[in-house]
């Protein structure tokens, strides 16, 4: 029973999938400096026409993100925000499976003095 | 056969021309297969049909294969039944195979004794010299005669491409045949550009046409079914009935009202639609002019891959030079996707004494092929 439900739910994914600017939806995922120490992240972002924006974990305690560069030609994404602590975070990786809806970003992540990865996938 | 009397009929195309939509991605156009085998079964059902033929192979092992030969509702009007086969006939097959290891191909043609089954003809189109049809104000009619049967067919494009950019080699599925060919297509910002080249080079394989969901944008009057136009003055509005995405339906209204914007847009896949007569010959208004916006993001509004965002604008222009034939011209506004507005279009021909048929893409398709 459960695998259909679960293929029920790939099913109704594949019918919803967005076409339009790959980056533009909302992002899930985490990041954090090791592999036990995460910290869970959402991400909203939309393509305006000139640049994308975005908040990062909307809510109470939202941050708009301040940037998002994107090189179109391999598809790497760098987003910025300043957290709430004054802190800087970056977000540095390689967008992949570009035609897929659960398409998804994986690199590099620090916040502040802290190093480590985050992967992030379009809701 | 009555309409063969009072209609033309042009020839015949062979097996799989009519067939509906396909993906470059599901089949490889570039190689042929060849078998000889016994019919196993037959699967005459809407909207593609199949046999399934064992072939021997040269190890003396014997594999089933799926042969598509069409549409088979395009087949029972060109006169081919369910029963043209029996199980354990020897049939010839020629055809363009599965990609990947599924053993399954579209035949381009289908042989018994030397005898070509399943061949389609062309649909029958209306007197040539008949006058285009006229409402009593004298704007043209889009639908058939009252008293009459008809519908739109088959476009003379399967893609949309920017009308300055001459002639592009691309098969009929929208793949280019030289990529770099791209800037040609569509003025893209450099994302869309990326996007549309990403699709280009996994051959359509994401296309959600084949997931069964709606030909949102011109797509629409580039399916394999056909549309139809049921003009109701009356009511202000005019019903698009797609004979492709489920025989879904799109209504332009003409009663003057403005188009919707910001919150009053709930997207969707066709719009929200408001059209006027423009033109004048000597008789009346010949140009149905409509305005769309409100898109979704989730179809491809052209068979290979052309992107959009929610911001889309289409500006459609029908009209009917003569009796079988439809131009459309389509100017597509998405700053956030195009550098510029930019505009294309084809013809569509006239399917005279019929009407559309029947269609579920659910139904034995693609999707459901592969489960």
């Amino acid at each position: 029973m459960r695998k259909r439900i679960w293929l029920g739910v790939v099913v109704a994914a594949i019918a919803l999938a967005q076409q339009g600017h790959p980056l533009t939806g909302t992002w899930s995922g985490d990041w954090g400096p090791s592999g036990t120490e995460r910290h869970q992240v959402t991400l909203v972002m939309n393509w305006d026409g000139k640049n994308v924006t975005g908040l990062m974990n909307p809510g109470p305690d939202s941050i708009p993100i301040s940037s998002v560069f994107v090189d179109v030609t391999n598809w790497t994404v760098r987003i910025e925000a300043d957290a709430k602590d004054k802190t800087h975070i970056s977000a540095e990786g390689r967008l992949e499976d570009l035609g897929s809806y659960h398409r998804f970003i994986a690199g590099k992540w620090s916040q502040g003095a802290m190093k480590g990865d985050f992967k992030i996938t379009r809701d | 056969m009555r309409w063969l009397s009072t209609f033309v009929s042009i020839g015949l195309v062979s097996v799989g021309a009519w067939a509906q939509q396909t993906s470059p991605a599901t089949y490889d156009a570039e190689h042929k297969v060849k078998f000889q085998g016994a019919v196993t079964r037959i699967d005459w059902t809407n909207p593609r049909a199949y046999i399934f033929v064992n072939v021997k192979d040269s190890a003396g092992l014997v594999e089933n294969w799926a042969v598509e030969i069409g549409n088979p509702l395009e087949l029972e009007k060109s006169g081919w039944k369910g029963n043209a086969l029996k199980i354990g006939d020897t049939v010839s097959v020629e055809g363009a195979p599965a990609r990947g290891q599924s053993k399954r191909t579209l035949a381009a043609s289908v042989t018994r004794n030397g005898a070509r089954l399943f061949v389609v003809a062309n649909r029958p189109v209306g007197p040539a010299a008949a006058a285009v049809p006229r409402w009593p104000d004298g704007h043209v009619r889009l639908g058939p005669e009252p008293g009459k049967k008809g519908y739109w067919g088959a476009a003379s494009a399967g893609v949309l491409i920017q009308s300055s950019a001459g002639a592009v080699a691309m098969s009929k599925d929208g793949v280019l045949a030289n990529l770099a060919d791209a800037d040609k297509v569509a003025p893209f910002l450099p994302w869309a550009k990326s996007v549309y080249e990403y699709r280009q080079r996994s051959l359509l394989k994401d296309d959600p046409i084949l997931r069964c969901l709606p030909p949102g944008g011109p797509r629409q009057f580039q399916t394999a079914n056909g549309f139809q136009f049921v003009e109701q003055p009356e009511l202000g509005r005019i019903l698009v009935l797609l004979g492709g995405g489920d025989r879904n339906w799109r209504v332009i209204y003409t009663d003057g009202r403005p188009l919707a914007q910001g919150d009053d847009l709930v997207l969707a896949y066709y719009g929200t639609s408001v059209g006027h007569w423009e033109g004048q010959d000597k008789l009346g208004k010949d140009t149905l002019v409509v305005e769309s916006v409100g898109f979704n993001e989730r179809f491809w509004m052209s068979a290979g891959g052309l992107p959009h965002t929610e911001a889309l604008k289409l500006t459609e222009r029908f009209s009917r030079p003569d009796f079988n034939t439809l131009k459309y011209e389509v100017t597509v506004n998405d700053p956030r996707t195009y550098s510029k507005p930019w505009s294309g279009g084809w013809t569509v021909r006239w399917v005279a004494d019929e009407d559309m048929q029947e269609y579920f893409c659910e139904e034995n398709s693609e999707a459901t092929f592969l489960r």
